[in-house]
């Protein structure tokens, strides 16, 4: 039974990113041909090609690069070298459990324990996980945390979780990352003379910031926690033990205090919510810890 | 009259004519799917076989007298790439056993556990022990899939006599699947 499961999870996400993207040109097509009818009623002719263009080579390109960008905005660097065998090869076992070729891997330098995946399809996927979580757990924990996002990977949630991250929190995405370069290293670059340069981008960077949270909202608001609790429970059947991504996930809720810093629009990836914020009481991005650690013991 | 009597039959053998070859492309899907899991399990089974005789000289340099051991291994070994897959499968387990035997006689030499190379060919052997688990793994779940479209009805009726696929067996295989329900 199980198998057939994950062939309608993908379906589902297959029909979700589908009708995300269409709900999302037709929004950004109508936002730019009114504004444009607004200033000049007369250039809408000129507008409406161009504003088809301009939504096909965004909504194409956020699926395309989509996951290069999440990867980027969370400071991702490639596990390479003899120092990342151990981690490379557990992915591979599990990528092989599961019957999909063996994704990217990535390090993040952080100290909280997180990881996550990103992609277009199963064949073009990547994992990330940060240093605390390879320094932090133990074999069968670490396993389980690969095997979850390896679920992800299969089931195509990341296909669709990227495409929301991508299309819809882009804003949110830029903004934290122009923010971010201009906090650790503005200074160095702008006693060059591309000051005026920097401003102006800076500037961008600030007027996205105002659009973002609301953007992030939505982003959260597409995505349903149902895929968590499913990706556990793949992820035990995968590693055939369930206590380890419940060890691991205990861990993960005991260290974590949430000051990962990456932009709201991706945190829907993570395997635990990366960033702890004010909003959290009222709506949590991510299904309560204590819960899915009950779940996987029942198993 | 006789044109509703054609009409029907036509309609009822085209149904079945699609339903035999929907049944007939999936048996040969899941077979396909079987052999491909097998190659998985090959590539790593080759990896480790080309791995062995790195480690066991390497370790030979220290402990020329564990000769037992090192008989053991080139035994188990040679059986890694020929016979059933069944048998292959078994000698990679008994490669796993001796492995384990020689790594414990490797604690007793410091100078062999603080080289490098010891200990990237350890975590490389190991690995693909871990690997191996999880590729024998995904070929029984395949197998399960094949055999349980084969031997209930409708597919054994278009099975075409195929029986049930073997699942590659270890004796004293510790992990076991927990249920999972959605």
């Amino acid at each position: 039974m199980e198998r057939r499961s994950f062939h309608d999870e993908q379906s589902r996400n297959k029909r979700d990113s589908i009708l995300l993207a269409i709900v999302v040109s037709a929004v950004l097509f109508a936002l730019i041909v009114s504004i444009s009818y607004l200033f000049d009623p007369s250039s809408v002719a000129i507008m409406v090609p161009l504003g088809i263009m301009f939504t096909g080579i965004y909504t194409w390109s956020s699926y395309q690069y989509g996951d290069k960008v999440v990867l980027m905005s969370t400071n991702a660097q490639p596990a390479e070298g003899n120092k990342y065998i151990y981690l490379n090869d557990t992915v591979e076992g599990l990528a092989i459990a599961a019957g999909i070729p063996k994704p990217d891997v990535y390090v993040m330098p952080s100290m909280e324990l997180n990881a996550y995946a990103t992609g277009k399809d199963p064949e073009n996927a990547s994992i990330a996980v940060t240093q605390g979580l390879l320094d932090t757990l133990d074999r069968q924990e670490l396993e389980g945390v690969i095997a979850h996002e390896i679920s992800h990977i299969r089931n195509k949630d990341v296909q669709f979780m990227t495409l929301v991250a991508v299309l819809v929190g882009i804003a949110g995405i830029l903004s934290h990352m122009i923010l971010r370069s201009w906090r650790f290293g503005g200074k160095r670059r702008s006693d060059k003379n591309n000051g005026s340069i920097d401003v102006l981008i800076l500037g961008i960077g600030f007027l996205l910031a105002i659009f973002a949270p609301i953007l992030s909202r939505l982003v959260q608001m597409a995505v349903s926690r149902s895929r968590e609790y499913l990706a556990d429970a793949s992820a035990a059947e995968m590693t055939r033990y369930p206590d380890g991504l419940a060890d691991a996930l205990e861990k993960l809720g005991k260290h974590n205090r949430g000051d990962m810093k990456v932009s709201e629009s991706v945190s829907h990836m993570f395997i635990s919510d990366p960033n702890k914020t004010a909003l959290d009481a009222l709506y949590s991005t991510h299904p309560p810890i204590e819960e899915r650690v009950k779940r996987l013991r029942e198993m | 009259m006789i044109w509703t009597i054609v009409g029907a039959a036509v309609v009822i053998g085209g149904a079945l004519v699609l339903i035999y070859v929907n049944y007939y492309n999936k048996i040969q899907t899941l077979s396909n799917r079987i052999e491909e899991a097998w190659a998985q399990i090959d590539v790593q089974l080759q990896k480790r076989y080309d791995l062995l005789p790195n480690l066991v000289n390497t370790v030979k340099g220290y402990a020329s007298h564990e000769k037992e051991i090192f008989e053991g291994i080139a035994n188990a070994r040679a059986g890694m790439v020929t016979g059933s897959r069944q048998a292959r499968v078994e000698a990679d387990n008994m490669v796993s056993q001796m492995m384990g035997r020689l790594f414990a006689v490797a604690e007793a030499y410091p100078d062999l556990k603080a080289q490098e190379n010891f200990k990237l060919l350890q975590e490389q052997l190991e690995g693909m022990e871990n690997k191996i688990a999880y590729a024998r793994q995904f070929y029984n779940d395949t197998v399960l899939d094949f055999n349980n479209v084969v031997t209930t009805i409708p597919g054994v009726w278009f099975a075409g006599g195929r029986g049930k696929e073997d699942f590659l067996e270890i004796p004293d295989e510790a992990r076991t699947a927990p249920k999972v329900e959605f």
